[in-house]
């Protein structure tokens, strides 16, 4: 079946006319109205340029002149054993959830694990489409975000996972991308809700395999109701010729926690959105960023948080280091709305340079429409005490050694929060690979 | 001889800061090196332990016969220096223990000896940390993080204790103790004295000569050492003042 699409836009680069060329080729389903409407509007905007705001330090024209293609569908068996490695111990997660270039593969459908019911986005939106349109219909002022409209537009399938209770064990959503040649393009699409008074973690691990990386352009959203708890990590481990353009969407009901932690230690360009709206009084997040730049890697970290009622709280603190070539960003923004008087949020950016040709750009910015408000913010950007250093070397530690020390430390701050210890002891592993002088920090763990 | 300097002079930041400074340290000594403030006593301490932002413009030093200067800082320490810091420095994320068993082992590696066990280890630093009176949260805590700063000089001299380095210059590591904490420092400093090793001092007051008696003490004032002589020269600079004592030839 073909389909058509009526849109005054001029479809000007091969990339949205490969993108375009997608659309007609998805079948018509109970998501249709809401697929169109994104469609349109992406190929009215465009991809972002450096000209927009929040795309001012990641140029895609690369991109432009590709015509990409959908990554291939693959079983679980095609995936190669290595690459369910998971970030956590078996005895220590309910399970691991396999989506490769999208696509999950599900032990079976309506699957309920440990309080966890578990679903396709394609099957609940079947049983439900009113109540599946909600989560994919962007929030109010997001029609800007073309990557998200992109992915609503053309994702297959996707997870919807509804924590119905406390959950004591973290859950694993292991992405994996593997493309057949070069410009595939993969749409993964995960959708967590967590019902209220309910408690959980969930972990995404994206993980690349083979020799050539899918585009990744992957959305996630959390939803967390009245009460409820989540502690949600994304981890990029992808290799350095990947390209992800990931978005998360956080929206808060009264009195819900969510605790989230990006952690970006792979890949070529990564580029991480978050956007959190606090939508009921009580609700509270706390977001760390943890950004690893080496290499020629460029990392662009994007989070926009709202304090959309009274009594929010949050609080966001990254941590960045750059070393050889390497460009790390990271842009925050507070947004505290007429009305959400009481409200308090804290952003504290610090990153370190490990080299004269890295870079790090940092930005806290706060916009406030509400009185009595409690907003602090601070952005620093340096490089190794010298003091510290020479203590160090003083007492007669390698400088190698003693360098690779104070960064660890310096990124300490971000792993203390993390809850789950084997999560943390996975992360600080894969972290300290990257370091110099990674066999000397081992011997210190 | 452990440790001679001679005519040594040294710039910190544009400024020349020693001008032509000779010391001469034997095994089983202790020196102390007063003097007022700004003479140059933390600039020597530094530029002994091998600071780079310390650029050394003229003299020699050598330490057990070689040059020291040519070494790195870190190739300092492994060869038996040690420098007891005046404002030991807080390392968040860094542990204290680790730290130290790092600097251990970094030294017995040096020395061609096999790492220290983990087991073995942690015994010894439980019996110095006794010795020092050091709480027990010590070993969970970055290096001197959150340290008071009779707390952080207690470190730096359980820290030489580990190390036992062959010569300990010790950086004004009485400033700011009280006179319990002086003693326990004290008792610290002296269970090191023996026939191999040598202490510099690097004091503003007489007081810590009570506990840890000098077999010599010199004055440094204006970068060179004006006067030297035995304890009683401390005893008299107490009573006289730096004024009083070096006259006209203070700079």
């Amino acid at each position: 079946m073909t389909r058509t699409l009526q849109t005054s836009a001029h479809v000007s680069s091969a990339a949205l006319r490969s993108f375009e060329a997608q659309w007609r080729t998805r079948a018509a389903d109970s998501l249709s109205p809401v697929r169109e409407q994104a469609m349109l509007r992406f190929l009215e905007l465009g991809l972002p340029t450096t000209h927009d705001e929040t795309w001012r330090y990641t140029n895609l024209r690369t991109l432009t002149g590709h015509s990409f293609i959908d990554a291939p569908r693959k079983t679980r068996g095609e995936i190669e054993p290595n690459a369910s490695l998971s970030l956590l111990d078996a005895k220590e997660r309910a399970a691991t959830l396999l989506m490769v270039n999208g696509y999950p593969t599900l032990p079976g459908v309506d699957t309920i694990l440990n309080g966890i019911e578990i679903n396709t986005i394609r099957e609940s939106s079947r049983l439900d489409p009113k109540f599946m349109r909600r989560y994919l219909e962007p929030l109010s002022d997001a029609d800007q975000k073309r990557w998200v409209l992109l992915n609503t537009a053309l994702f297959v399938d996707g997870l919807y996972l509804k924590i119905t209770t406390q959950v004591a064990t973290p859950l694993v959503i292991l992405h994996v991308a593997t493309g057949d040649g070069l410009d595939n393009v993969a749409y993964p699409r995960v959708i967590i809700e967590a019902a209220p008074g309910s408690k959980a973690t969930i972990i995404e691990h994206h993980v690349a395999q083979g020799e050539h990386t899918p585009l990744n352009n992957s959305n996630t959203l959390l939803a967390l109701r009245q009460d409820s708890q989540l502690e949600h990590y994304r981890v990029y481990a992808t290799g350095p010729g990947a390209t992800h353009l990931d978005s998360l969407e956080i929206r808060q009901d009264q009195g819900s926690r969510c605790k989230q932690f990006t952690i970006v230690l792979g890949g070529g360009l990564v580029r991480t959105g978050l956007e959190a709206h606090l939508g009921q009084p009580g609700a509270t997040l706390d977001s760390y960023s943890l950004l690893v730049g080496h290499e020629d890697r460029h990392v662009d970290c994007v989070n926009t948080v709202t304090h959309g009622a009274r009594d929010t709280h949050s609080s966001q603190t990254a941590r960045a280091i750059a070393s050889d070539a390497s460009r790390v960003i990271f842009n925050s923004k507070v947004i505290v709305d007429a009305g959400a008087e009481h409200s308090q949020s804290q952003q504290s950016s610090r990153g370190l340079l490990l080299s004269p040709n890295a870079e790090i750009d940092t930005r806290p910015q706060l916009e406030i429409h509400a009185d009595e408000v409690k907003c602090a913010h601070g952005a620093t950007i340096g490089r190794l005490d010298p003091d510290m250093l020479f203590y160090m070397l003083s007492r007669g530690l390698d400088r190698d050694a003693a360098q690779s020390l104070l960064v660890y430390a310096f990124l300490a701050d971000v792993l203390t929060d993390m809850s789950v210890a084997s999560a943390r002891a996975s992360i600080e592993n894969a972290l300290i690979t990257q370091l110099p002088d990674a066999q000397i920090l081992r011997k210190f763990r | 001889m452990l440790l001679k300097i001679s005519d040594l002079s040294a710039r910190v930041a544009g400024k020349d800061i020693l001008k032509g400074v000779n010391l001469e340290v034997r095994a089983g000594e202790v020196h102390a090196i007063m003097g007022p403030n700004g003479s140059g006593k933390s600039t020597l301490a530094q530029v002994l332990a091998g600071r780079e932002d310390y650029e050394v413009t003229g003299g020699t030093v050598t330490f057990e016969g070689s040059d020291l200067l040519m070494l790195p800082a870190e190739e300092r320490a492994r060869a038996g220096l040690f420098l007891g810091f005046q404002y030991p420095v807080e390392i968040p994320g860094v542990n204290n223990v680790y730290l130290l068993k790092a600097a251990l082992n970094a030294k017995r590696k040096a020395a061609g000896e096999p790492e220290v066990d983990a087991y073995e280890f942690l015994t010894l630093i439980r019996q110095k940390m006794k010795f020092m009176q050091m709480n027990e949260s010590f070993l969970t805590r970055g290096v001197n993080e959150g340290f008071s700063g009779g707390e952080k000089k207690r470190n730096e001299v359980l820290q030489m204790l580990v190390l036992e380095p062959k010569l300990a210059i010790l950086d004004e590591t009485d400033s700011g103790l009280d006179i319990d904490a002086l003693k326990v420092v004290s008792a610290g400093v002296n269970s090191l004295r023996d026939p191999t090793r040598a202490v510099v001092l690097v004091t503003h007051y007489q007081r810590l000569l009570d506990y840890i008696v000098p077999d010599r003490v010199h004055v440094l004032s204006g970068g060179r050492i004006l006067k030297s002589g035995d304890k009683s020269l401390a005893l008299e600079l107490e009573a006289r003042g730096y004024d009083g004592v070096l006259g006209a030839q203070v700079a």
